[in-house]
């Protein structure tokens, strides 16, 4: 391989509908909270964008616990998108999120139509929302989340309803506890949304065979972590040849490499989740990795990675 | 003198929560020795400086125990002691996690993030302080009862476990309690029965100003009860199942009169009369299996 030349210069900046991102690495919603927990760790300037936890009308308390298991290179949450609500969020972490200089995408979550459509007006008059990522995907809640992301209908009569609602740019997080992903994307696309993001957890359940019990309060949750990363990496590259949005990639992405695999695959950008857990810096690793990847490459933008795949 | 004020005022032995302080560290450590202290019992001690230098009484940190994704979940310690450069972790052999930790060499490398956590406080006015260890809750203890010996006020440690040799952590308590009061479930150490007869004996005998109980939640309960009962205030340490560490992903919350509170920022202790014990986030019947990781 010719030498390696640092310093070129990469283009890394990519595009999510009107959104310009200055790189393709954001964080995944629920893993990072709104960035607040990890400014010790990472200068949340240099990520592409931060996707805050999931905002609700109202405040919600998550589930009983245990709300994690350790699994096979991966891990369980039924955590049940336990937030404060959107007026708090917009209160008190959306101010000091937007005190930095880092586009912010709100993750919306609802029971209903209603609620999805209620939360992405409220933050669609918050000037300093640049996106809303509306979660139709969530498996840890009984009513609404996944339920409106399983069939085409739901998934696109939410997505109607929330485009009316907003003038920003609108990501729908698609489940992968489907049959066909690709019809879900097409739904959510022929809407109005403007980019989907995927995939969200695989359903899952681990039970103690000591105390024979599930090893979540809940029974089953939601699988994050490596364990998952073919799948999503498999869903990316169906939906990215589906439809024309733009797809953000994530499953399971610990370093650079992983994160270029998506974008080989069609994700124009990706996200981190779990691996935030298991090394809080991996976002800034996962950034200069993927930089160092394409100099090492001689790309000098790195959306050309975006479904570069060879037969 | 009469009881103090609970935690609320008084000095702070924890330095605030290190969120608020604004030192949480990512650091490289060093495997200085691994001893086995009794069956399924070790205490490994960390050559690490930076932690050490900065964490109080009743701070953990988050280790990870392995490269590699087989445990992609940290897991989170008590410092039990912190002394020139290094710190002292007591941990039991529950499950495949916690075993690859018992076969570390001295010399093994690990990376760990801390130090976390709301620790100990201690309330002004406090001149004698009851400690209340069950089993491994002696691990939390241990920087504790050598702060406020240091600051001269009076220990009793009140310290039960199932037999004598899991009576870990003897060592600090004996260097600094005035008083160790010792109960194990088999009577091969002490008294035979629970520790928290002891506690009710103490409560009224001695008179403390303040309890500091870690141990199983079912004996954290009963002890807080008890102090309670006292007019005594009580602190509780309590441990959960815990992914981030930093207060990102709401795994370890626990239930309070103020609503559910992360234990790895808001906890891990927490003043007892806000815990609401019949939801505290742990129902009895997954407490036996919480740690086998």
């Amino acid at each position: 391989m010719a030498p390696v030349n640092r310093s070129m210069n990469v283009d890394m900046t990519v595009r999510l509908g009107s959104l310009e991102l200055r790189n393709p690495v954001m964080t995944a919603s629920g893993t990072f909270a709104s960035g607040r927990e990890y400014a010790e760790f990472v200068d949340l300037e240099r990520l592409g964008a931060v996707v805050t936890k999931g905002v609700s009308m109202t405040a919600w308390a998550g589930n009983a616990s245990p709300r994690i298991a350790e699994t096979p290179s991966g891990m369980l949450n039924s955590i049940g998108l336990q937030n404060p609500g959107v007026e708090a969020f917009c209160q008190t972490d959306l101010p000091w999120l937007a005190a930095r200089d880092v586009p912010i995408v709100v993750n919306v979550s609802g029971h209903s139509i209603a609620e999805y459509v209620a939360v992405a007006g409220r933050l669609d008059a918050e000037p300093d929302v640049d996106a809303l990522e509306v979660n139709i995907s969530c498996p840890n809640v009984d009513e609404g989340g996944m339920t409106f992301g399983t069939t085409c209908a739901a998934a696109g009569d939410v997505t109607r309803a929330v485009r009316a609602a907003t003038s920003k740019t609108l990501i729908v997080k698609l489940s992968p506890n489907v049959t066909d992903i690709t019809e879900i994307a097409r739904a959510v696309e022929a809407e109005g949304a403007d980019a989907v993001s995927l995939i969200n957890t695989l359903l899952g359940m681990a039970i103690d065979t000591d105390t024979w019990r599930p090893k979540l309060a809940r029974g089953a949750g939601g699988l994050s972590g490596p364990a998952i990363r073919p799948v999503a990496v498999r869903m990316v590259w169906q939906v990215a040849s589906a439809v024309a949005v733009p797809v953000v990639g994530m499953g399971g992405i610990m370093n650079a490499r992983d994160a270029a695999e998506f974008m080989l695959a069609g994700a124009t950008a990706v996200a981190v989740g779990t691996a935030n857990f298991v090394d809080p810096t991996t976002t800034v690793r996962v950034l200069d990795g993927l930089e160092q990847y394409c100099q090492e490459r001689g790309i000098a933008q790195v959306s050309a990675l975006t479904g570069a795949l060879k037969a | 003198m009469g009881a103090p004020e609970v935690a609320r005022p008084g000095v702070d032995v924890s330095g605030a929560c290190s969120h608020e302080a604004g030192h949480p560290l990512l650091e490289n450590v060093i495997v200085l020795s691994n001893d086995r202290v009794a069956e399924g019992v070790g205490v490994i001690v960390l050559q690490s400086p930076r932690v050490a230098a900065a964490v109080r009484p009743g701070q953990f940190v988050h280790l990870r125990i392995a490269e590699g994704s087989d445990f992609i979940l940290r897991r989170p310690f008590s410092v039990h002691r912190a002394e020139e450069g290094r710190i002292h972790i007591l941990y039991q052999v529950l499950g495949p996690g916690t075993r690859v930790l018992s076969e570390k060499w001295q010399g093994d490398k690990m990376d760990l993030i801390g130090p976390l956590g709301h620790g100990w406080q201690v309330p002004n006015g406090v001149a004698h302080a009851l400690l209340v260890a069950g089993g491994l809750g002696a691990a939390p203890l241990g920087m504790l009862a050598e702060e406020l010996a240091r600051r001269g006020i009076a220990v009793t440690v009140a310290h039960g476990a199932p037999t004598a040799s899991r009576l870990v952590g003897r060592d600090v308590f004996e260097a600094t309690a005035r008083r160790v009061m010792t109960s194990t479930d088999d009577g091969s150490a002490g008294e035979r029965g629970l520790v928290t007869t002891l506690v009710e004996r103490a409560l009224d005998a001695e008179r403390p100003d303040v309890v500091y109980a870690c141990g199983p939640e079912a004996m954290a309960r009963i002890v807080a009860a008890h102090a309670a009962g006292a007019d005594v205030p009580c602190q509780v340490s309590l441990e959960r199942l815990m992914a981030c560490g930093v207060g990102a992903c709401l795994s370890c919350v626990v239930a309070t009169t103020e609503g559910q509170r992360r234990a790895c920022v808001e906890g891990p202790v927490f003043d007892a009369e806000r815990v609401i014990w019949d939801a505290t986030g742990i129902p009895p019947k997954h407490e036996e299996s919480a740690w086998h990781l």
